[in-house]
Parts: structure tokens; C-alpha cells; sequence
């Protein structure tokens, strides 16, 4: 598991910011790793997700908002975008969205998700 | 009558004319065992007169009630009932006019008798039952009977309260006699003993009714509840505790029950009948669609009452001790198809096996994700300094709110599995495969209802025998062993 460093301590260096639009900064964090995860430090969920991919051998990059001073706005940007008032924990898989929990495990069941991360480069043979 | 000790007690004046009962030579009481002061057992050569022992008591009695000057408690018409079922009984037991008041005061040994006697106040008309139920041809007996029954219940009220006969009038001149203390003390110890087991039972029998009463109530709300069509296959703990999303939810799973049942013979009656791929299609179409009602109702009922699910009180026992996050393993029900799903190409099994291995992955996740709710839940209530009981609790309540979570993603991971078999699986295998699912179910289903059910004796001589033919086998080397002696 990868946390960006300077996000993870709540620091956030100029040069990497984009944009004060939460959205923009969403996106454009996906986009950056193969495996993107935004979480909650104490949601039980975002665990078990995080121990899902752990055990596929993955190494995804996770965001804990409620560790980042604008965690809110990102939250915000989220449930926007999911249409859903709890949206953590979500998965962007090589920038594209695949969804909460419930479109995580069902794409893994029915065979999508590995391929995906193949495809991303997160999963090797 | 030269009856030296009845004469102590002043019945030496009663004559001849008094007894119209049987002599013996010994005495009934000591014939029949009965607790027999030892005055009476110096008696020999003249037969005794038990009619005269009897009236000493009553008269006793009498005596005591006049010394206490108490109002008679004794309203005539009671013991007329019981007394008028022995017509040939002599209406001995009449209340006395006061001339019988003599015979307290020349004794001094009874003195304390007396006091024990009058102590004891309460019955009225008891004594009446035992007497009444001693029906005996032998009026001696009766009589007997009768007086150390009175001696025993009744009060010195009731005594006299018992006497009607009109010897009684004509024997007032035997007011002077006189038990000694020793029998006095006896006879009130023997009625408050009585009187205390009459009160016991008393007090059980009305137990008893109010249990009855209890229980016909019991058995009309459970009457009521199934006429109302709730779950009780062997689940759902008592009626009046279950909460209203965990009845609906009850209800529904009972009449998706019934469907089920009528899926699989329709399931059945397709492969048998070896409809077209298309035809069948639709049959297992419109089987997965009854899955996937079930796992909606289930969100539902998730919402509403999350334990009832996870704790499957919902299901029977046998499927409830397998119950993983409130409903089946995905992992265990491929295991388990695996061997009977045979022939499967290659491509299939490639499939069915990486199927299993993607559930075991994402159970263990979803375990994972409850493991660290519980860690988290225990930190929040467990011990330590407690700031503010409240704000904790309050907090423990939204962290126990993730719990509908899990479940949800557990009843996911049940619906994209089933989905996912049936598109790794033909169609006549996918029939197959739901047909064997729902009859395993079935089964587990009726071994829950059989094991309910099972002869509880018939299992301990299993395992007696057992022990028996292990002893015997234990037996044989040690007799080896011995036979070289």
C-alpha cells in the first residue's frame, strides 16, 4: 500500500497543486496511480476494501480524506460524482472509476476486475 | 365404669347407658396405630369406653370455650351437610349449655393443655372432611375416628361447634373431666399441623390455576401469531419479542419458501421433460429472478433489523450454524457443487475455479473489514477512562450501524456468484445446478425439523452400546493377560 507521502502527513506541497476545484483534484489523483483508493482511516469498509486488493497482491495508493485538511471538499466532489451520501470507500482503477464496495466485489466475482488491473499494470501474472 | 384414669378425667360418671358402640378389649387406637396418649393405655379388664374419650374432648373443648367466653363461631348449619352423609352415625357433637364449664376447673394438669387449645381458633367446619371421608360400618370406628380427628383439626370452637348429639345435653355431668397436659399439647400440635398443610395446598393449587390460566393465554397469542402467518419453522425466538421489520421480513422469506418450492419442480418437470435450451432458459431466468427477490427483501430487512438477519433467526437451526454474514458461504455452495456439476469442459472449470477463488478472496476481505468493526467497537465501550458514557455509546451505536454494510456486501457477494454461475454454465447444467442447490437446502431445512423431533432414549442406548462393546474389547486382552497365571 502506497500513501502519498506529502498528502498523508496533510501536507500539501504548491507545486503538485492543480486546482482549488475538489473535483479537478479527484480526477486528477486517480489518474496518477494504477490503483487509487479514497478512504476513511476509521471506516471499517475502506479496510476491508484495502484488504481485498492486498490480498490480490496489489499495491494501491490510498487518500485517507478525513488525514487531509481538504478531505471534505474531495468527500463532496465524490458523492457528487457517485450520486451516493456515503461514497467512501471508491476505487479508480488505471484513472477510471469502478465504484464502491458493492461494484468492486462485483466485478471481481464476475471476472472483470483482474483484468482491469492487468491492464493498468497493478497485477502482474 | 372403675376406670381409674377416666375417671381423672371425668368420665367416670358416665354409665353404661352412654355406650352404644362396640368394647374391645384393646384399645382401636392402639390397634391402628394411632398417636395414643398413654393414660389411655393402662386400661385393662373393663373394655374401654371410646365414646366416653370423645366426649371428654368435645366437653374439653366446651370448657375452653366457655372459660374464653368467645362468641361460638360455629353456625349450625355446616357440619349437619357433612355429618347428615352418616344418617347411622349418633349425632354426638352438639354445642353444650354451661353446665359443663365444671370440669376446667378441677384439673390442674390441663391447665396448660387448655391454653394451647383455645390458642388455635381459626377453623370452623375442617375437621367435618376427614371425618367425612373416614366412612366406616364400625360406628366404634367412626367414633374414634371422629374424636381424634376433632382433636386433631379442629379448634376447640369446632369441637364444640361439631356436637349436636343429645347425649351431649344429657351428659352434662361429665363436664368435670379433664385430659392432661401431655395430650392437649399433642392434639394442638396436631391440628395446627394440619391446618398448615390445608393452607399449603391451598396456596399450591391456586399456583397450579393461575399457571393453567397462563398458559391457555400463551398458547392463544401463539395461536393468534401463526394464524398471522409468521415464520416459526423452527426459528424465530418468541413471538411477542420479534420487531416488525424482522416479521416482515419473516413473512416473506416464508412465502419465498413456498415459490421456491414451486421453482424447483418447475426446474424438475423442465429437465425431465428435456425442453429446448430457450424454454429452459426462461424457467432458469425466472429462477435467478427469484434469487434476486430474495436479496432485495434482504436489503430491506438489513435496514430494518440487522441482527435479526446476522444472527439468522430467520432460518432454521441446521442452516443457521452454518450461516456466514447472514446467509451462505459463496465459497462453501461451489465447493459443494464442484463434484456434481460434472461433465464440464475445460474452459468451465477454469471458470468455476477462479469464480471460487475470486469469493474466497472477497470473503476474506469482507471478514477482514468486520474483524477491525469489532476491534473498533470493543475499544470504543471496553474498560478505560470513561469521559462521557453517553458520547461513547453514541458513538458505538454509529460504528454498530456499519454492520448493515457488511451484510449487504455479503448478500452481494451471494447474488453476483449465483449470477455468475449461470453464465460460466450451460443451461441444462445451470437447471441442474439450482435444482441441486435449493434441494440441498431443502434438506438441511428438514434435518433441522428431524433433529427437533429426534427420540431423545433411542440415542442414549447408542451410546451405551457403544460403551459396552468398547468394555468388551477392553476385556479380551486383559483375560489374555491373565491366563498365564
Amino acid at each position: 500500500m502506497h500513501y502519498q507521502g506529502d498528502y498523508y502527513w496533510g501536507y500539501y506541497m504548491p507545486t503538485r497543486s492543480i486546482g482549488s476545484d475538489p473535483m479537478e483534484r479527484v480526477v486528477k489523483l486517480a489518474s496518477e496511480k494504477a490503483v487509487v483508493i479514497f478512504s476513511l482511516s476509521s471506516c471499517c469498509m475502506c479496510h476491508a476494501v484495502k484488504r481485498l486488493f492486498c490480498g490480490m497482491g496489489v499495491n494501491p495508493t490510498v487518500y485517507e480524506l478525513d488525514q487531509d485538511p481538504r478531505g471534505k471538499d474531495l468527500e463532496t466532489a465524490l458523492m457528487r460524482l457517485l450520486g451516493n451520501s456515503q461514497p467512501l470507500p471508491v476505487v479508480f482503477i488505471g484513472g477510471k472509476l469502478i465504484g464502491a464496495m458493492d461494484r468492486v466485489m462485483a466485478s471481481h466475482i464476475n471476472g472483470t476486475l483482474v483484468p482491469l488491473l492487468k491492464e493498468a499494470g497493478a497485477l502482474w501474472l | 365404669m372403675a376406670n381409674h384414669r377416666v375417671g381423672e378425667t371425668g368420665l367416670a360418671d358416665s354409665g353404661p347407658s352412654s355406650n352404644h358402640h362396640h368394647h374391645h378389649n384393646i384399645p382401636y387406637a392402639v390397634l391402628h396405630g394411632m398417636n395414643v396418649p398413654p393414660s389411655f393405655m393402662h386400661q385393662e379388664g373393663s373394655a374401654f369406653d371410646f365414646g366416653e374419650l370423645e366426649e371428654a374432648i368435645v366437653l374439653q373443648g366446651v370448657k375452653i370455650r366457655n372459660d374464653e367466653a368467645k362468641p361460638p363461631l360455629f353456625t349450625a348449619g355446616r357440619p349437619a351437610a357433612t355429618l347428615e352423609m352418616f344418617p347411622s352415625w349418633p349425632m354426638r357433637f352438639q354445642q353444650t349449655p354451661r353446665g359443663s364449664s365444671k370440669s376446667g376447673e378441677e384439673s390442674t394438669d390441663s391447665g396448660s393443655g387448655v391454653n394451647t387449645i383455645s390458642s388455635k381458633t381459626e377453623n370452623q367446619v375442617e375437621p367435618e372432611s376427614p371425618i367425612s371421608k373416614k366412612t366406616s360400618s364400625l360406628d366404634q370406628q367412626q367414633q374414634v375416628e371422629m374424636a381424634s380427628d376433632i382433636s386433631r383439626t379442629g379448634t376447640s370452637q369446632n369441637q364444640s361447634a361439631a356436637a349436636k348429639t343429645p347425649q351431649e345435653k344429657r351428659r352434662g355431668s361429665t363436664s368435670e373431666k379433664q385430659l392432661d397436659a401431655k395430650t392437649l399439647r399433642r392434639l394442638a400440635q396436631n391440628r395446627e399441623a394440619a391446618r398448615k398443610s390445608r393452607l399449603r395446598k391451598k396456596a399450591y393449587v391456586q399456583q397450579l390455576e393461575s399457571s393453567r390460566i397462563k398458559l391457555t393465554q400463551l398458547e392463544q397469542d401463539l395461536q393468534r401469531a401463526r394464524s398471522q402467518g409468521f415464520f416459526l419453522g423452527g426459528c424465530a425466538g418468541t413471538v411477542g419479542n420479534i420487531s416488525s421489520g424482522a416479521a416482515i421480513f419473516d413473512m416473506e422469506y416464508s412465502r419465498w419458501l413456498e415459490d421456491d418450492q414451486r421453482h424447483m419442480s418447475e426446474l424438475r418437470t423442465g429437465l425431465n421433460a428435456h425442453l429446448s435450451d430457450s424454454d429452459l432458459r426462461i424457467i432458469v431466468d425466472s429462477y435467478i429472478s427469484h434469487y434476486d427477490e430474495i436479496f432485495r427483501l434482504k436489503v430491506a430487512a438489513a435496514k430494518a433489523d440487522v441482527f435479526h438477519l446476522i444472527t439468522g433467526m430467520w432460518t432454521t437451526p441446521a442452516e443457521r450454524c452454518f450461516l456466514w454474514m447472514g446467509g451462505f458461504r459463496p465459497s462453501d455452495l461451489i465447493k459443494m457443487l464442484i463434484s456434481q456439476l460434472d461433465p464440464l469442459t475445460e474452459q468451465q472449470v477454469m471458470g468455476i475455479y477462479s469464480l471460487q477463488h475470486s469469493s474466497q478472496q472477497a470473503e476474506e476481505a469482507l471478514i477482514q473489514g468486520l474483524e477491525q468493526l469489532q476491534q473498533s467497537l470493543t475499544d470504543t465501550i471496553a474498560g478505560g477512562p470513561v469521559i462521557d458514557g453517553m458520547q461513547q455509546m453514541a458513538v458505538a451505536l454509529g460504528k454498530l450501524a456499519n454492520l448493515e454494510g457488511f451484510v449487504r456486501q455479503a448478500d452481494n457477494l451471494r447474488q453476483q456468484t449465483l449470477h455468475q454461475l449461470s453464465r460460466i454454465l450451460t443451461v441444462r447444467q445451470a437447471a441442474r445446478c439450482f435444482l441441486m442447490i435449493g434441494e440441498y437446502y431443502g434438506r438441511l431445512r428438514a434435518l433441522s425439523s428431524l433433529w427437533a423431533s429426534r427420540p431423545r432414549e433411542s440415542m442414549m442406548s447408542e451410546d451405551h452400546s457403544c460403551q459396552t462393546t468398547t468394555e468388551l474389547q477392553m476385556v479380551q486382552p486383559s483375560q489374555n493377560h491373565f491366563s498365564n497365571f
